[in-house]
């Protein structure tokens, strides 16, 4: 399969372009001591030629399984037990396993989520691309030279030099991207991503997404895009199957499918979403419930215990997807399959008024800490080199308010979180709650009872060998509760975060991602803290969940005036909660101010480039020109001189070489016009550029 | 563990006891599967016989008789060693000395090692340091190393105690360590320390209950190698002197005989086998039911 022959095919037009993959009625079990799981059941999906199906679910959906299960690669003891994928006018499924093996990798390709272990560390990545071609009888200097090829294609710069190098040598996103130029080694027709970005940073995920793009319009591969995001969707794919426990519920053109859901599930998730350009008038309208265990799926829709339009015949028989709603669209409801239409959702008002008051005296501020995270070894000469993770940051949080902070992974935001709390020790700077210097001894004790921390992964931030009492218990008893109080007082905490007196004898893994994270924030709760540190508290969690997670925040934040440092890499996450936002590059605050002008008016060009290269769930937003950085987050280690974020700086002298003053020179936070606070010698110079208002 | 009145007590008493109830109900749960309860009974068995020891052979184990090396008989049934000794009864005697060692060595072994292991909280010198004394002790070959023992404190049941002890401790040093430093960063931890409880109790409740269980299963794995160690040793005529016996010492002078008496090397072989079988099935069994968890 080459280029211009694909060429020729996307040329016949898009709407014509006509199936490539075709798959019926597909499923797959696994039989396991506790009965049969069917994960995938009775799936039926197209991919057209030279187009992006983009495959959407939460956990336990069966959209990786289904991904498997069309190359035949379903992990054991899952089994293929019926339906046919067809590809290139052959069933998949009939083939025989010889047949199939070299199928793989030369007429479809895999992209995995995760680049690190995609990769094998031992083996340069030059030699892994001509491993591909080798399998499929290229010869070895001729693997060499398409390897070059391929590292050039997909974006590699200076590939000559690098096609030597080792995984480790690649930062993630060069991975992924060396991963994909695996993928592209046999010239495949189809290309199927499984979750291709969800490992990577938004600026990152961008690049790699615009790659993806660059291969369908270049090469005209097709390409299978299995994602939880549905911002991912609206931007990159052409047609979308959403999947609900091991069903296709609904399934469509892209631009159909986002301005008129057919079915409740597809139509609530995306209104349960946060969204980059509104902030918190209103609470988000969160599905009600969890993701089904695919091991005990409800009888008839798998939906039904969360859907607000559900009726008896929902409970007993499971709907087919049938034609409905716009050109090419189907969704299998019963409700809506009578052309009831889907009504919209009532807003739950903020309770605005009921708000504390924010402002007032900063209860927690931070000025110009900087921390240390270098080894701490010596060199074989000389002093150890320090290398500052945090490297001057000011902060404050006041009652009732939120603070977020946002950047990428390595800009340090949970290094300075996790120094606040005194995990971490300041190299300089310092920390006060109430007026109090955290480093000294009251001080340390006054931190501990105002400010609590809620973690990421709400699996690994319970122990599991103790009860949720336990738990609460150990918090309760470093308040001074005395022990006879302590079980009314755990159980008014499980009850605060929306659980109940039964779950308190239970073992963390007895509970869900999203009822872990209630748990985790209930212990923090439990010493009545005044400010609560999140770190990236919703990430781990299934769409439909984060809302929840959400609002909880929000009514607790509300009721109890807290004050919230809310870090997340999330945008439109940080925007729904924050009064304020910080955003940090590499150590240090680049912009920080009201959420609402800091959103509209970005003035640091990284703020502008973090914002535009956010997916948003709605397929208008594919039309604005976004700002794609270039490269990756430099090492804290050796950062740039003068400006740090000058590498990969859009207005920077990266453009314009005149621009010396960004090497010599380190801007700092003044005030701009707009009203906040940015460091950046030409700010506000691309507010104008930026796609959205 | 789910009452409220197991919850209290002072994090300094009732913590441990509480983490240590939760793993020993796992490791009870491990017995009842059948090659834990097989291990268990085998053990057991052997335990009661060592125990019974001089209610089973009132003679002990040095009443010697008229012929050396007889063949079995109803008097001697498994005959008689080169001094007219039963050794039937030397056999059950050597189970005892054996029992006596690897159920006091193995145990202070893997504790001693632990807190080896674990003293890296104290200050971050003194793990580095614990870490490098085991690693000179892994240098060294076991035999090597109970040699040394014997010439230090001479040859008997405390040399091979302290060989037992000492050769195990890198084992456990170095899963504690690693243990340690998986557990130090999880979250769990972290939000203790943030809510300030300190740093012993941090210890004693989140660290250790979630360390223990590859400490124990390599415990009866090294129930196992600590049989050979008090084999070899005595093989070389390093472990416990005569009149004494042992199944290793047994087995040293038995190899001298085989061909006359080979039912002087079966006795104590065959001891020494249900011994390995039973500790084997043991880890096999705790093994499965850690990582089933």
């Amino acid at each position: 399969m080459n280029a211009i022959a694909q060429g020729i095919m996307t040329e016949t037009g898009h709407d014509e372009a006509g199936p490539l993959l075709d798959v019926r009625g597909l499923r797959t079990e696994f039989v396991t001591g506790a009965g049969t799981v069917r994960a995938v059941n009775d799936v039926s999906l197209t991919v057209r030629r030279g187009q992006v199906l983009g495959v959407v679910g939460e956990s336990g959906s069966g959209k990786s399984v289904t991904a498997r299960s069309i190359l035949r690669m379903v992990p054991e003891p899952g089994r293929i037990t019926g339906g046919e994928v067809q590809f290139e006018g052959r069933d998949l499924l009939a083939l025989s396993e010889p047949d199939m093996r070299a199928l793989r990798g030369s007429e479809i390709a895999m992209v995995f989520q995760d680049p690190q272990s995609a990769l094998n560390p031992v083996l340069t990545v030059g030699y892994q691309i001509a491993e591909a071609l080798i399998v499929h009888g290229a010869g070895k200097r001729t693997a060499r030279s398409r390897a070059l090829d391929l590292l050039r294609q997909v974006g590699i710069p200076d590939a000559e030099r690098r096609i030597d190098d080792y995984p480790h040598q690649f930062s993630g996103g060069m991975r992924q991207r060396v991963v994909i130029a695996i993928a592209l080694a046999g010239s495949p027709s189809l290309l199927i991503a499984d979750e291709p970005t969800t490992a990577l940073d938004v600026t990152i995920q961008a690049q790699i997404l615009r790659l993806l793009g660059r291969l369908r319009d270049e090469l005209g591969i097709a390409v299978l895009m299995i994602t939880h995001d549905m911002g991912v969707v609206a931007e990159t794919c052409d047609d979308v199957v959403v999947m609900y426990g091991g069903r296709v519920v609904e399934q469509g053109p892209v631009e159909v499918v986002f301005a008129r859901q057919e079915h409740p599930y597809t139509a609530d998730l995306l209104k349960a979403m946060p969204r980059l350009d509104t902030g918190a008038q209103v609470r988000l309208p969160a599905i009600p419930g969890m993701p089904p265990d695919p091991a005990a799926l409800p009888p008839g829709c798998a939906f039904h215990p969360r859907c607000r339009l559900a009726e008896d015949q929902c409970r007993t028989a499971v709907p087919g997807l049938t034609p409905q709603g716009g050109k090419g669209q189907s969704a299998a409801c019963w409700v809506t399959g009578r052309g009831v239409p889907i009504p919209p959702l009532d807003a739950v008002p903020g309770e605005a008024g009921a708000r504390a008051g924010t402002g007032g005296a900063p209860l927690l501020q931070v000025r110009d800490l900087r921390v240390d995270v270098g080894s701490g070894r010596r060199g074989l000469f000389g002093r150890p080199e320090p290398v500052y993770a945090v490297d001057g940051v000011s902060l404050s949080v006041a009652g009732g308010e939120t603070l977020g902070l946002v950047g990428e992974s390595g800009c340090g935001k949970s290094t300075l979180a996790r120094t606040i709390v005194g995990i971490n020790r300041p190299a300089a700077g310092e920390v006060t709650v109430g007026g109090a210097a955290a480093g000294t001894p009251g001080g340390a004790r006054a931190l501990r009872s105002a400010v609590q921390y809620v973690f990421q992964d709400p699996y690994a931030s319970l122990n599991p060998r103790r009860t949720i009492r336990q738990s609460l218990d150990e918090a309760l008893e470093m308040r001074g509760v005395p022990r006879p109080e302590r079980a009314a007082e755990a159980s008014a905490l499980l009850r605060r975060v929306g659980l109940n007196d039964t779950h308190l004898d239970r073992y963390p893994h007895a509970f869900s991602g999203g009822q872990r994270q209630r748990i985790g924030i209930a212990r923090a709760l439990a010493v009545e803290p005044k400010v609560l540190i999140c770190d990236e508290p919703v990430s781990a969690l299934d769409v439909s969940i984060q809302a929840q997670i959400i609002n909880l925040l929000e009514s607790l934040r509300d009721e109890l005036g807290l004050g919230y440092l809310f870090i997340a890499h999330d945008l439109s996450v940080v925007r729904h909660l924050s009064d304020r936002v910080a955003v940090m590059y590499l150590g240090k605050i680049v912009e920080t101010g009201p959420v609402d002008t800091v959103y509209t008016t970005p003035q640091h060009p990284y703020t502008t480039a973090l914002l535009s290269s956010s997916p948003a769930p709605e397929t208008t937003a594919r039309e604005r020109d976004r700002i794609v950085l270039t490269g990756d987050l430099p090492s804290p280690k050796d950062p740039p001189s003068g400006c740090r974020f000058r590498t990969r700086c859009p207005i920077g002298p990266l453009a314009h070489p005149e621009r010396r003053v960004c090497v010599e020179r380190e801007p700092v936070l003044t005030e701009t016009p707009a009203g906040q606070l940015a460091a950046c010698h030409f700010a506000g110079e691309m507010a104008e550029l930026a796609g959205r208002r | 563990m789910t009452t409220i009145d197991t919850t209290g007590g002072t994090p300094e008493s009732a913590a441990p006891r509480r983490g240590g109830d939760g793993a020993l109900r796992r490791y009870l749960a491990a017995l009842r599967t059948p090659r834990g309860a097989a291990g268990a009974g085998l053990l057991g068995a052997l335990v009661l016989l060592a125990l019974l020891a001089p209610a089973l052979f009132p003679g002990g184990y040095d009443e010697q008789g008229s012929g050396g090396l007889a063949g079995a008989s109803a008097a001697h049934w498994m005959g008689t060693d080169e001094l007219g000794r039963d050794i039937l009864a030397r056999t059950v005697y050597g189970l005892r000395t054996d029992l006596s060692l690897l159920l006091t060595a193995v145990p202070a072994s893997a504790v001693i090692g632990t807190l080896m292991g674990l003293s890296g909280v104290l200050s971050r010198w003194l793990g580095a340091g614990m870490q490098r004394l085991l690693d000179v002790i892994l240098g060294f070959p076991g035999i090597v190393l109970g040699m040394s023992v014997v010439l230090v404190i001479g040859t008997g049941w405390l040399a091979l105690f302290a060989s037992i002890l000492v050769i195990g401790l890198p084992l456990f040093g170095r899963q504690a360590r690693a243990g340690l430093q998986i557990e130090q960063e999880r979250e769990y931890v972290l939000a203790a320390r943030v809510l300030g409880v300190r740093r012993r109790t941090v210890m004693t409740r989140h660290v250790l209950p979630n360390i223990v269980d590859p400490i124990v299963v390599n415990a009866a794995v090294y129930m196992v190698v600590a049989i050979f160690i008090e084999a070899g040793l005595s093989i070389v005529g390093l472990g416990i002197q005569p009149p004494i016996p042992s199944l290793g010492a047994m087995l040293n002078t038995g190899a001298r005989y085989l061909e006359v008496h080979p039912a002087y090397v079966m006795g104590p072989g065959l001891v020494l086998l249900l011994l390995t079988l039973a500790f084997t099935l043991l880890s096999n069994a705790l093994n499965k039911a850690v990582l089933r968890k």
